[in-house]
């Protein structure tokens, strides 16, 4: 009962204070709203250039060049060449994430009409973003060398036909040249002479139909930062509390000091689920009339769930942050720095696809990055309470580790 | 004394190497206005703390109404109201939003707790502003909220820790007033101050505290009366206040003469005739005199006497 009496005061107290107000629901869809634009680019695929090692077995062979000189950085493709063994070894320590491996004599067997095979081997953390970025760059270019391969072959084949024909003007019109070039377009088509062997898991390739858009990025990364953030609003409830004496007549009051840390955790619980209500419903139905992407929801149960794990994750860190600060300044200074390089870290401004493997690692000591990959597995690639286990369980960790700390570590004669 | 209404026993507390509390023992009787005087960091309200179940005590125990307030923390602490020092309302709330909460977590709900609102806004004398934020008060009216808020449940030991600090003489008087109209109701009230002339005006029986210690236990008449007609202070040359103590000391208006350090203390029954006595003894021995200081009888010269210091130093 003394629980929900105390939760009530807090969200009217809450309600009554315009700041919080606007940092807990107008500042994320301000900041969502930006990056979303700046996403959009990134999330079509411009503009990043991603390295991609090559071993080159025919060496000095023409269309082994004339691949190369496709893969370019307009592409996204930055080529690196290494030697085979290098390439090999690298790629098992994971300093390298892909090889592409041109076979010997691939030059020869193009033009000769054999199917040679490009091998593209990724190691298998490699990024999914980036790895289907290059399947792709990597099967046009070489669709392209096949086309451009039998074309010119054609039309050898006809000039010289024409050349040991007298009456060569009659023999090729102008028809028959063009219907040639639309058979040849064709079979390169169904059947190009370089294709692309992928050693990767085929859940990678899978994922390349389910590429967030931009708001798909914006939504969850800032979401879950924002909502960290009302860790440091619920310790500065507790530490002004403390700070107007009003702890002193509470503690004083016939209740429990068990009833006193959730029923100051319980309202941070329910405003950060109402951030989440407004910002997903924003990301999913405002911000298309905007003329932003529409995110989708996915599993509705999964999307609960681990927003109720992450509302607690949150209050219980505003516990600990309550009980290890000494002064006002020391929470702010928690609020705007600590929260905002672990939002930073685990994936709120730049996807966690974009974080590489040293931000990426360390991002996974933050819940932030827990947060966001669970909901990036249930809004993105429609996971559903099960595909998300790990993630809701390394939270429910974090919540525990927090609470206990933060109880442990409380002074209430302070 | 009338059956008590709380004992404490042999409190300390300890926060590290600061005892702050060291040693101290009470019992008030029911319906007594009780006062710990002493000045700022003398442990009043790190005792007051502990008495109201805020934290227990490092050693000592302490007993509500028959209760054990270790063993029956939540019953014991139901009897009891706190007014802190400082304001604890909520001040972007109304004056009724925070009576009604603290109402409820006192356990009051329904038309009692909304008439039980009404009537301490009524004894405060601020139903017209009652759905006013606290952060539009005057700092008297945000005081009278705060003893009100201590009132809603009706306890039976009511503490006021320092509650007039910064108020307006209006407001203290106010102030007064409600102290002597619970305490008539039956209210048991533990109020603490180092305003001697309010300790003087309201409490029944004074502890003197310091340094963490009660050093004089009595009603205020019989502290004041401690002292006599009044006490002189005389700072004489070296070894000279031994001297002048053995011409004095037999005086008939001279209760006792102690030197010491220097100085002499003097009580006298009669303090004007006491002077002229004590002076005309240094006269005749040709004593220096440093310094003279005349202690009025009150608690303010009653502390000075036992610490040696002022109360609002």
């Amino acid at each position: 009962m003394s629980i929900l009496t105390i939760t009530g005061k807090d969200l009217l107290l809450f309600v009554k204070d315009r700041g919080r107000l606007f940092m807990a629901f107008l500042l994320p869809l301000v900041f969502i709203l930006a990056f979303g634009y700046a996403y959009g680019s990134l999330a079509a695929g411009e503009a990043r250039v991603v390295e991609l090692p090559v071993v080159n077995l025919d060496a000095g062979g023409a269309l082994a060049q004339a691949l190369l000189d496709g893969l370019i950085p307009e592409r996204g493709v930055g080529v690196k060449p290494y030697e085979e063994a290098k390439a090999q070894d690298l790629l098992l320590k994971g300093d390298i994430q892909h090889v592409l491996t041109i076979p010997a004599g691939f030059t020869q067997a193009v033009q000769s009409g054999q199917q040679p095979v490009l091998k593209l081997v990724n190691h298998p953390e490699a990024n999914e973003e980036d790895t289907a970025a290059l399947v792709s760059v990597i099967d046009g270019v070489a669709k392209d060398l096949s086309l451009q391969t039998q074309l010119i072959a054609a039309f050898r084949q006809m000039g010289q036909m024409q050349s040991a024909d007298s009456k060569g003007a009659q023999t090729f019109s102008s028809d028959i040249v063009i219907k040639q070039a639309q058979s040849q377009f064709e079979r390169a088509k169904m059947a190009p002479l370089v294709s692309v062997e992928q050693q990767v898991p085929a859940a990678i390739l899978l994922h390349r139909a389910e590429a967030p858009n931009a708001m798909e990025i914006a939504v969850p990364g800032f979401a879950v930062l924002f909502l960290f953030m009302s860790a440091g609003t619920a310790a500065l409830s507790i530490y002004s509390e403390k700070k107007l004496s009003t702890f002193r007549r509470l503690l004083s009051a016939p209740l429990h000091k068990a009833e006193l840390l959730p029923g100051k955790m319980l309202p941070n619980v329910i405003a950060v689920l109402l951030q989440i209500v407004v910002i997903f419903a924003v990301g999913a139905w405002v911000m298309p009339l905007l003329g932003m992407d529409r995110i989708a929801l996915g599993n509705l149960p999964a999307l609960v769930v681990v927003s109720i794990v992450v509302a607690l994750c949150s209050a219980s860190l505003g516990v600990l942050i309550a009980a290890l600060a000494r002064t006002e300044g020391q929470i702010s200074g928690f609020g705007s720095a600590v929260l905002w390089v672990a939002g930073a870290v685990a994936g709120a401004f730049i996807p966690q696809f974009l974080l590489g493997n040293l931000l990426g690692t360390i991002g996974k000591v933050t819940p932030h990055y827990w947060a966001i990959s669970a909901y990036n597995d249930v809004i993105v690639r429609g996971q559903d309470l099960a595909g998300i286990s790990t993630q809701l369980g390394v939270l429910a960790l974090f919540t525990v580790a927090f609470f206990a700390i933060g109880v442990w570590r409380f002074r209430f004669d302070a | 004394m009338t059956e008590p209404i709380l004992i404490a026993q042999d409190l300390h507390k300890f926060y590290g190497d600061n005892h702050a509390v060291d040693g101290v023992s009470l019992t008030v009787a029911r319906g007594e206005v009780f006062g710990l005087l002493g000045p700022n960091g003398a442990g009043k309200t790190t005792t007051i703390s502990m008495l109201t179940g805020l934290f227990p005590p490092s050693n000592g125990t302490i007993t509500v109404d028959g209760l054990d307030l270790a063993k029956n923390t939540t019953a014991a602490k139901a009897k009891m109201g706190l007014v802190p020092q400082d304001l604890a309302l909520y001040p972007t709330l109304s004056a009724r939003q925070n009576l009604t909460f603290w109402g409820r977590i006192y356990g009051l709900k329904g038309k009692q707790l909304s008439a039980r609102v009404d009537e301490v806004l009524t004894m405060v004398g601020l139903t017209e502003k009652a759905d006013k934020a606290i952060d539009t008060y005057s700092g008297g009216m945000k005081r009278r909220i705060n003893i009100g808020a201590g009132l809603l449940h009706k306890p039976d030991i009511l503490f006021l820790d320092e509650p007039t600090v910064g108020v307006d003489p209006q407001s203290r008087n106010a102030i007064f007033d409600y102290v002597e109209e619970l305490n008539r109701a039956g209210m048991t009230v533990i109020y603490t101050t180092h305003y001697m002339e309010e300790a003087e005006r309201l409490c029944h029986r004074v502890a003197i505290v310091d340094l963490g210690k009660v050093i004089a236990l009595d009603t205020p008449t019989a502290l004041i009366r401690s002292l006599g007609g009044g006490v002189i202070l005389i700072g004489l040359g070296e070894g000279q206040a031994e001297t002048v103590a053995q011409h004095v000391a037999h005086l008939p208006a001279v209760k006792a003469a102690t030197p010491s350090d220097g100085q002499l203390k003097v009580e006298a029954n009669r303090v004007q005739e006491a002077l002229m006595g004590v002076l005309d003894a240094t006269n005749r021995l040709d004593a220096h005199i440093t310094s003279l200081e005349i202690l009025e009888p009150n608690l303010e010269s009653v502390f000075l006497y036992l610490t040696g210091k002022k109360l609002r130093q």
